[in-house]
């Protein structure tokens, strides 16, 4: 059988290699050969999607498509990567959010053979992180990620760009090393000493205390990452400073590790300790999601109030994650898993359309202050209405992405733990603050400063238009990614 | 006493070339002595890999031909050879550039020696043999400030090695002999081996340049010729560091030695670090650096009898730790020894911009490279032998690397305030053969490290 898996996660790099053989082609050639991997990396990702989350004979449980080979076997370590009904949709949402990104980014001139070179190694460490089998691959292609971000914000960000960049490393490689901590801890602990993910979650090596210490390694790493109030100070300066695709990335893909994890990680290797400290991550979930809609609320940089909706959103995924780790009900945890992991997906389809849309409004106006602006619907109808649609779908409007998702978790939470389902508060908050913004930028008198503001031209489209589609295909019909990811949340065993 | 004599085989090599070096020098033959250098640690290092495996000991026990020591050779030896052009590049042509490669030699010989020791006079022998041999190179350009550097140097290391030699007679005296593996003895009275224990730290940190025995490192590299500092940062350092592990191989586990290797630890890296975070010099940040390294090290060394990772921890860690840092001290070589001719390069010269790039993420311990591994195997020796909360302060510590190494990684991709102003950087031939091997092995440790995991065990 072809590898089709390992195709899809080196087609980038293979590209990342043919561009630096190619040191003095010129910039539409290299935006072009980016534009075709990651095209045929999405071709990929829908074959492994045809090829399903279930080998034959097997009913869901553990992982399909599983590729191996021998790399350290002295201590255990290999290359393994396969996927399940957790980690395909993500792997979907990221071929396909990178090619949008190419498309979006095919106007960029400096660097350009820097840059595209960036975001092939940066796509393929996004796609093996959510296809590892292996803890080390997995740290690796973890930390690879950083490093590419790391030089993304460094070379092609905004004003303060190095400060925001160094932070954005420092702060999440202190971070990611608790996990390497976690990592070592189940190898030591478990009874055959491998790195093997599918070992782990089978036989979860550590009880106790043990396990305790590792599940806060673990959910350190991930709180940082996802982010967490109050780990959460790093996203709004990497956000603000980083250049439109970096921001797309960062928030579409990049945060999606730190709930990946939690899933992957924190609930199927250390669900025993998970249940017992169940209660306090729902605890900062909740007030992640609150925390993240009032900060959204005070802001008056457009981007900077994105921001802080990812981190709303991202604290739906936790609560979700937390209730599917304290009940003992198998079809309460399918639902809070099935809304979480819908939500990751969601969450990148429509918090990727944003940054866009905000990339294009600084690209015209070199500004993202809210009251510079004001009537842009009359001016930019298509930008304007894109907005719109976006908006509403990133406050849960039913019909759109998030509705069906955050539905899902909150049914769960209130089947679990009915107090926390003051949570749903967020979403009024992020109604109200995307009203505001909306009726700022878009409605009200028109500033005749943009008056010849152009619209939006055919390669902006290209990059809106299959998100705002699968926005409302998400919406209105999200059982064919939500059946997908069901086969594998029903039969989980703790 | 024939069977001696083969397995010491390399070494015999190794000190033949120095002394046909010295000839050659004698008889004013520069390249000569370059080339008669290079072919023979070729040489000593090809008749190394037929004993990889080999556990044995020459000399009555004095000398040990095991994993470590073959290991030491296998690394050291090419990594000398990767130094000796470095030095070839930069002191090529001055009055004396034979007897550099003469004293490198015999400094690599003494740090084989510090490595396969197997009795406390051999290692009094090595430290001494490498202290001798790096005071000269230090003062070789007899500039002030070579001078000063190589005067604290030597003072210190008198002292250092009166006070280890003091030491060991305790443990003279506890076991009624010099041999290394005699110390098993010493379960009963754990405050004689403590004592000799810190006299052996001391004389071994000074060479590995741990804290506190470190002040004369950041004086000494800098006042030598960079290329000087690059050996003297990387070879001598990993003698001493097996050696130390030599050591505590026939220290009996419960004396108190793992607790004053974890102190020392503890203190290099985050003193090495801090330290390194004010430094203007790169040089300098390197060296202080290079102290933080040696912590590392001793996460292995800790490890030592209470995990099989201990040994391949500490191999794998020290040829990474080798292709990095001599990389990292061939692209100074070639831009400049001060974060402003750094400025703007990673753009005017864009490999060696990614090369500096891969060795300094590499020295802070980031995936896929060399130094990853090497750290991650350090890591789970050290988690398995129970210092796990030493593990955590390695581990903030690592937070803090990468602080002091972006300081060289983000000038160099700033765009100068006057684009007109570019560095020139004269191509200097042999230098950027060096860190393109660094370069190489420093990528291919980080991937392929089954390479050497699986010829170790």
């Amino acid at each position: 059988m072809l590898p089709i898996v390992s195709l899809t996660l080196f087609l980038p790099l293979l590209g990342a290699i043919v561009i630096m053989c190619h040191r003095n082609a010129a910039a539409e050639k290299v935006h072009k050969i980016g534009i075709i991997t990651s095209a045929l990396t999405l071709l990929g990702a829908i074959w492994m999607w045809v090829r399903g989350v279930v080998d034959p004979g097997m009913t869901g449980k553990g992982f399909a498509q599983v590729e191996q080979i021998d790399w350290m076997p002295s201590i255990g370590a290999a290359y393994r990567v396969g996927v399940d009904g957790i980690s395909l949709p993500l792997v979907l949402l990221t071929a396909l959010l990178f090619l949008l990104t190419f498309i979006y980014s095919s106007k960029v001139r400096k660097q350009p053979q820097a840059f595209v070179v960036l975001m092939l190694i940066l796509e393929t460490a996004a796609i093996g992180t959510f296809t590892a089998l292996d803890a080390i691959l997995f740290y690796v292609f973890f930390e690879v990620s950083l490093v590419s971000m790391y030089f993304m914000i460094a070379g092609w960000g905004h004003e303060d760009r190095q400060r925001a960049a160094q932070m954005f490393f420092i702060y999440t490689l202190l971070g990611s090393l608790p996990l390497l901590l976690a990592i070592l801890g189940l190898y030591l602990g478990g009874e055959t000493h491998t790195f093997d993910m599918r070992v782990w979650i089978e036989n979860p090596p550590l009880e106790g205390g043990a396990a305790m210490l590792v599940l806060i390694a673990m959910l350190f790493t991930f709180a940082v990452k996802t982010p967490v109030f109050p780990f959460h100070t790093w996203l709004p300066a990497a956000h603000v400073q980083a250049p439109a695709a970096g921001s797309v990335i960062l928030a579409g893909v990049m945060l999606k590790f730190g709930t990946y994890g939690l899933i992957r990680f924190a609930l199927q290797m250390t669900p025993e300790a998970f249940r017992e400290a169940g209660v306090v991550v729902l605890i900062f979930g909740v007030i992640a999601a609150l925390y993240g809609a009032f900060a959204a609320l005070a802001q008056t940089d457009l981007k900077r109030l994105i921001a802080y909706t990812s981190v709303n959103h991202m604290g739906y995924i936790v609560v979700g994650v937390a209730i599917a780790a304290l009940t003992l009900d198998p079809e309460i945890r399918a639902i809070a898993l099935d809304g979480s992991v819908l939500q990751m997906v969601s969450h990148g389809l429509v918090t990727g359309a944003l940054f866009f849309l905000v990339g294009m409004l600084q690209d015209r106006a070199q500004t993202r202050e809210m009251d510079q602006f004001g009537g842009l619907l009359k001016t930019v109808p298509l930008l304007g209405w894109s907005f719109v649609l976006a908006a509403f779908a990133s406050l849960g409007l039913p019909g759109l992405a998030h509705f069906p998702a955050e539905f899902q978790i909150f049914l769960a939470t209130l089947r679990e733990e009915p107090w926390a389902v003051i949570v749903i508060l967020g979403i009024v908050i992020t109604a109200g603050l995307y009203l505001k913004a909306i009726s700022q930028v878009f409605l009200g008198a028109s500033n005749e400063k943009w008056k010849t503001m152009p619209d939006l031209d055919r390669r902006e489209l290209l990059t809106l238009g299959p998100l705002l589609f699968f926005i409302i295909v998400l919406g209105i019909a999200p059982s064919w990614v939500l059946n997908m990811v069901h086969q594998t949340t029903i039969a989980l065993v703790f | 006493m024939a069977n001696d004599l083969a397995l010491m085989l390399p070494e015999i090599i190794v000190l033949l070339t120095a002394v046909a070096v010295l000839v050659a020098e004698m008889l004013r033959q520069p390249r000569i002595a370059f080339f008669v250098s290079i072919a023979g640690l070729a040489l000593a290092t090809m008749l190394t890999l037929p004993l990889l495996g080999e556990q044995a000991t020459a000399f009555s026990d004095t000398f040990r031909i095991d994993t470590l020591s073959i290991w030491a050779k296998l690394i050291l030896l090419p990594a000398t050879i990767l130094s000796l052009l470095l030095v070839r590049a930069e002191l090529g042509g001055s009055a004396r550039e034979g007897t550099a490669y003469v004293l490198i030699i015999m400094i690599t010989l003494a740090s084989l020696i510090m490595a396969g020791a197997g009795d406390t006079m051999l290692l009094v022998l090595g430290i001494l043999l490498a202290g001798l041999g790096s005071f000269a190179l230090v003062a070789y350009p007899r500039t002030d400030a070579a001078t000063e550097a190589a005067m604290k140097y030597f003072v210190f290391a008198s002292v250092t090695a009166g006070v280890m030699i003091f030491g060991l007679t305790y443990w003279f005296g506890g076991t009624g002999s010099t041999l290394l593996s005699e110390l098993v003895i010493l379960e009963k009275s754990p405050a004689l081996a403590a004592i000799g224990f810190i006299a052996v730290v001391i004389g071994l940190g000074y060479k590995a340049a741990l804290v506190p025995f470190h002040f004369w490192a950041p004086d000494a590299y800098e006042g030598a010729p960079v290329s000087i500092a690059a050996y003297l940062s990387v070879i001598p350092k990993v003698g001493a560091i097996f050696a130390l592990a030599q050591v505590v191989r026939d220290l009996p586990v419960e004396s108190a030695w793992q607790w004053i290797i974890a102190v020392v630890a503890v203190l290099s890296m985050t003193y090495g670090y801090l330290a390194a975070l004010g430094q203007q010099n790169v040089v300098r940040l390197l060296a202080y650096s290079s102290v933080a390294q040696a912590g590392y090290f001793l996460l292995g060394v800790i490890a030592v009898g209470s995990s099989p990772l201990a040994f391949e921890s500490l191999i794998v860690f020290s040829a990474a730790y080798a292709a990095m840092n001599l990389g990292a001290f061939a692209i100074i070589m070639q831009v400049g020894r001060t974060l402003e001719a750094f400025k703007n390069v990673g753009r005017q010269f864009p490999m060696i911009g990614v090369a500096m790039v891969v060795f300094l993420l590499s020295l802070a311990g980031i995936p896929p490279l060399a130094g990853f591994v090497g750290k991650f195997l350090l890591f789970g020796a050290a988690m398995e032998a129970g210092f796990t909360w030493l593990v955590v302060i390695a581990i903030i510590n690592s937070v803090l690397s990468l602080a002091v190494y972006l300081r060289i990684v983000v000038p160099m991709y700033q765009p100068s305030e006057n684009e007109a102003i570019t560095t020139d950087i004269v191509t200097i031939p042999l230098v950027r053969q060096v860190w393109f091997a660094g370069l190489l092995l420093t990528v291919f440790i980080g991937l392929a490290a089954q390479f050497l995991l699986g010829s170790i065990s």
